[in-house]
């Protein structure tokens, strides 16, 4: 009954994550209104396009009843200029797309797979956080969708191979307090990476847990004063 | 603040309360498959769904009868939904349900600690599952060979010492979190790392850093 898995999201799940991001549809058939669990959704009128979730348009999709409109960063132009991005800053991924402005501090942020970040006017320049699982479902399920899917293809596999490099390089950064900057980052290569980087991290803190136990009692012992620094100093030479 | 930012909170505040209870429950489920320790029960979240889901159920009760071919597209498509819920809130709970089997003891002690607060650790149902469980547990070591063992040693929340028999989740894993407001300065305990975090930053930083915010709702995991 209790869940065998390890601590971290499984691929599976994330897709399942990936597949509430709403894409645009341009619907082939009338379908009414439908009062969702996760919120209504609106009547079906073509051929007036409509935002759904993933998972709802690739069943369209699929019974034919509905075109999906893939992502305008999901158009060789598009990868091709993050694909450029990607390898010419060898030290970080391609920026994140920009975010809506700040919600007021009592309403609910939200972050993805709700963030509109696969819709027909997504920002163009920047990979949102789904961008791996998005693009491969919708190239295996709305291929004749795209205008180029094989190109798409390839360079999707570019951008994968650019960023695993870098998130391989990255280590190197890693340390026992952790700490380390990954803005832009996307949801499966978390999933891939999480078990080494933090299995990495973890491990230098167990080896480190000695001395960074005498810190923490000297810390509390003394304070944290301004001439700290320097009494490190002295304990190390 | 400009116009847009004017119509995007007009726009925040508009969203359905379903689709807010959806994001809250899919980040809520995140955290708990990814955070090293339990998180408290989100009681209110939960019964919204809860009742949501039961409603749904009767809703497609209802409609089964019903022949007429396009109905029955509809009703595919509140079941598939319907299905995809119930996987999120079972796996939730069964991620729960993992960590009290794994650290029992810890956390009852954190649920007595939080029982007077707003936010307890455990469901009810959750802390009737742990009290059996654990009675059955200590029942089942007693009579296999706890009671040969001299009276002082026979406890299984010794505490004296200096060491504790209660295991504990290692509180400074290291997590995968993403900033949702800005919070200002993280201090890594223990360490010289300290930093910025500022809204859309993804870290990895140690759970024990970051679980203030994530509790408060200022960071996620991810």
């Amino acid at each position: 009954m209790a869940l065998p898995l390890p601590r971290g999201l499984t691929p599976s799940e994330v897709s399942f994550l990936c597949e509430m991001e709403l894409v645009t549809v341009t619907p082939r058939q009338r379908l009414e209104g439908l009062a969702l669990l996760g919120g209504p959704i609106k009547p079906l009128n073509p051929p007036h396009r409509a935002s759904l979730p993933l998972w709802l348009a690739l069943l369209l999709k699929r019974q034919r009843r509905a075109n999906i409109l893939p992502p305008p960063w999901l158009s060789p132009h598009s990868l091709t200029a993050i694909l450029d991005h990607e390898t010419e800053y060898a030290d970080a991924f391609s920026p994140p797309p920009r975010l809506p402005p700040q919600p007021s501090s009592n309403t609910l942020p939200f972050s993805p797979p709700f963030l509109l970040g696969a819709t027909a006017d997504a920002a163009p320049d920047a990979l949102p956080y789904h961008w791996l699982e998005l693009g491969e479902m919708l190239l295996e399920a709305a291929s004749d969708d795209f205008e180029d899917p094989d190109n798409v293809r390839k360079l999707l596999r570019g951008l994968r191979e650019v960023r695993m490099a870098k998130l391989r390089t990255n280590v190197e950064k890693l340390d026992a307090g952790g700490g380390v900057k990954m803005n832009g980052i996307g949801g499966l290569e978390v999933g891939e990476g999480r078990a080494f980087v933090t299995g990495v991290i973890d491990g230098l803190r167990k080896i480190a847990a000695s001395q960074e136990q005498q810190r923490k009692d000297r810390d509390r012992y003394e304070g944290t004063g301004d001439n700290y620094d320097d009494d490190e100093m002295e304990m190390d030479t | 603040m400009d116009i847009d930012d004017l119509l995007a909170e007009v726009e925040v505040d508009s969203v359905p309360q379903e689709k807010r209870d959806l994001q809250e429950l899919t980040r809520a489920w995140v955290a708990e498959r990814v955070a090293p320790e339990l998180l408290p029960w989100p009681e209110s979240l939960m019964d919204r769904v809860l009742i949501r889901i039961r409603h749904q159920i009767e809703l497609v009760e209802d409609q089964t009868g019903n022949m007429d071919p396009k109905a029955n597209f509809k009703l595919i498509i509140i079941q598939t939904e319907l299905e995809r819920f119930k996987f999120l809130v079972r796996s939730f709970l069964r991620a729960r349900i993992n960590k009290i089997h794994t650290h029992p003891l810890h956390i009852l002690n954190g649920h007595t600690e939080h029982s007077a607060s707003a936010l307890p650790l455990l469901a009810p149902s959750e802390y009737q599952y742990l009290m059996s469980h654990q009675a059955l547990l200590s029942q089942h070591y007693a009579s296999s060979f706890l009671s040969q063992f001299p009276a002082s040693l026979q406890k299984l929340d010794d505490t004296t010492g200096g060491i504790s028999m209660i295991d504990k989740p290692d509180e400074d894993a290291a997590v995968f979190c993403r900033c949702l407001r800005d919070v200002g300065e993280i201090l890594v305990e223990g360490t010289d790392i300290r930093f910025e975090m500022t809204r859309g930053d993804v870290y990895v930083v140690r759970w024990s850093a970051i679980r203030g915010f994530v509790k408060s709702g200022d960071a996620e995991l991810i």
